[in-house]
């Protein structure tokens, strides 16, 4: 014969906390590996444009001082040591979902050219990132159009002014202007960090440790 | 202090409130709490916490009366950055739920008196100044550890956090060891 | 994975205060339900003959704890997105001790004092109005302590992560400790009474 022991209700508790517990054993707490893609906000988001920001556009930020924004280097380390945008973060590609990015944040992503900087905001935007962009032909448009920006042959006044523009842009990346050549001219130098433009972040204060993130969440 | 049941209506409360309600059976009351610390995970992806929010205030107040001092500070920068005000802060509003809320268990239960929590060797101004020394005790500890027994203790300890467990150990260690000493408030 | 809800987007941060505000509620609730808006029950932890505190704080780590558990496991939270302070595990000792120290002394901690504030503790408020000193003492003191603050910098760890051990297993192990330890509390509270005093009708 079966027979239940009444157990008070603390000792029922202690059972139920006991069984529950014993059968966490085989929980699998990590979160999955796929993402989910809506196809279709994703081809519409592209085709308007809204998923990519330009050089210009970067550059302009970045002389104002914004800082609402991450900018992410998905190259690895040494490409990054040897010429990275200032003010950008170095992310690996591989590394891009290990949680250094919040799904909040507004994040510009570049690579060398297009490719990779894409397919890493497509697996952002799959796992949830609403706010994430890529600049528009990576390292390669940065160097054609800020750091070394070609003056039309035969410019009309408003290209003239416009390349004005860009010149002082350039001088403040630590680029220069060039005129348009024939393929084959002088080859760009890429600026080294050194001459990099100082945008360094703000200066804390003496004896001031960094702060934290600016959404607090701690207790 | 003796049965688990029945306790601790302070004295000097126990002539004026009627009989107090015998506080909740420990378990019900954790799993209570244990649930509305789940609902701020699913809900909010964060926990309780109640240290932060001090930090908020003080933050605030120091801004009120030296703006730049405050914003120089690294320990009260950090609450007033980001743009909105420091009050509108996630932990401020919590704190300021769980006074209406501890308001409304207390009433419910008739525990709501005015009165001094101690034993009864020691006077009510010792015991008040004992309770702002160990109040501002607490502060450091919780400023130094990022939170308290809410949030490091709860909060990081249902976690698995690895610091808020060591913090818990040596929250009550601390305790233990000097329990001896100040048992003169107490019993 | 719909959850967490506020970081996956499905309301706003003015919302997210509102919600705050209600989790206070449920927070201070449980905590004067338990009789933590006193301070004489809160330190009878430290004095071996109410363990209270440890059997509320217990459940309701097992059960938060529990609850995450399932909830990832069946793919509806995402644990990921719940903050998780990072380990620094010099001052997070230093300031334990120092928390305790205080504990024992003021009577409170900044939760139940304010719990106990509500509920007239005059005490209560004189402990946050020191919490609140301390505080304000530590930031004019920071410059000095930014070094202890700042030690031991482990980054965010779990103990799963550092032990070795898998989550699963390791939840199971708290349980057992937490249901161990309450046999274990509720034993000594017998021990510890005064044999006049009427046997407990909790358990």
């Amino acid at each position: 014969m079966r027979v239940l022991p009444s157990l008070t209700l603390n000792q029922r508790l202690g059972v139920l906390a006991l069984a529950l517990g014993a059968l966490a054993v085989f929980a699998n707490v990590a979160p999955g590996h796929t993402i989910k893609l809506n196809a279709r906000e994703l081809l519409i988001s592209v085709d308007r444009k809204e998923d990519h920001v330009t050089p210009a556009e970067l550059a302009a930020w970045i002389i104002e001082g914004r800082n609402d924004y991450r900018l992410v280097d998905i190259r690895d380390e040494k490409a990054f040591a040897d010429y990275h945008i200032p003010t950008a973060e170095n992310i690996p590609l591989a590394t891009v979902l290990d949680g250094a990015l919040a799904r909040t944040d507004k994040i510009v992503l570049y690579g060398d050219g297009a490719v990779h900087a894409a397919q890493a905001w497509m697996v952002l935007k799959g796992r949830g990132y609403t706010r994430v962009y890529t600049l528009l032909e990576g390292l390669d448009a940065w160097k054609d159009e800020v750091l070394f920006p070609v003056l039309p042959q035969s410019p009309t006044p408003e290209q003239e002014a416009a390349f004005e523009r860009s010149v002082q842009v350039a001088k403040f990346f630590g680029g220069q202007p060039r005129a348009a050549t024939a393929p084959g001219g002088p080859p760009m130098v890429m600026p080294t960090q050194a001459a990099a433009p100082v945008v360094a972040p703000p200066t804390l204060p003496a004896g001031a440790v960094p702060g934290p993130r600016k959404k607090r969440e701690g207790c | 202090m003796a049965s688990v049941t029945h306790d601790v209506v302070p004295e000097a409360a126990a002539e004026r409130a009627p009989a107090a309600q015998p506080y909740t059976n420990p378990y019900l009351a954790g799993i209570g709490l244990g649930l509305v610390l789940l609902a701020a995970f699913v809900l909010v992806g964060r926990g309780l916490g109640a240290s932060g929010a001090f930090n908020s205030s003080i933050a605030w107040l120091v801004s009120l009366v030296a703006p730049g001092y405050a914003r120089s500070n690294a320990f009260l920068a950090g609450y007033l950055e980001g743009g909105t005000h420091p009050l509108k802060a996630w932990l401020v509003f919590e704190v300021a739920g769980a006074f209406v809320g501890a308001l409304l268990s207390g009433l419910l239960a008739g525990r709501v008196a005015l009165a001094v929590e101690k034993g009864p060797r020691v006077s009510v101004a010792a015991r008040l100044v004992l309770a702002f020394v160990g109040g501002s005790l607490m502060a450091v500890g919780a400023a130094l550890a990022r939170g308290c027994t809410s949030g490091q203790a709860l909060t990081g300890g249902s976690l698995l956090n690895l610091g808020s467990w060591v913090f818990m150990m040596c929250v009550f260690g601390g305790a233990y060891a000097v329990a001896f000493f100040v048992r003169r408030q107490w019993r | 994975m719909s959850a967490p809800f506020y970081k996956l987007g499905a309301f706003g941060d003015e919302a997210n205060l509102i919600v705050a505000f209600f989790i206070g509620i449920g927070f201070g609730f449980f905590l004067e339900r338990a009789g933590f808006g006193s301070a004489k029950k809160l330190v009878s932890q430290f004095y071996l003959n109410d363990l209270a505190v440890f059997k509320v704080m217990f459940t309701a780590i097992v059960t938060a704890m529990l609850g995450v558990t399932y909830l990832s496991w069946v793919g509806f939270l995402d644990l990921s997105l719940v903050y998780l302070v990072p380990t620094y595990w010099i001052p997070q000792v230093v300031g334990g001790l120092v928390l305790g120290v205080g504990f024992v002394v003021g009577g409170y901690c900044p939760g139940t004092s304010v719990a106990a504030t509500a509920t007239g503790r005059l005490d209560g408020l004189v402990f946050v109005l020191g919490f609140a000193a301390g505080t304000l003492g530590f930031a004019l003191a920071f410059p000095l302590v930014a070094g202890l603050y700042t030690a031991g910098d482990l980054g965010t760890k779990t103990l799963p992560q550092v032990l070795g051990i898998p989550y699963g297993a390791l939840v199971f192990g708290v349980v057992l400790m937490a249901v161990g330890g309450f046999v274990g509390a509720t034993w000594l509270e017998k021990k510890m009474a005064p044999k006049a005093a009427p046997a407990t009708a909790t358990e």
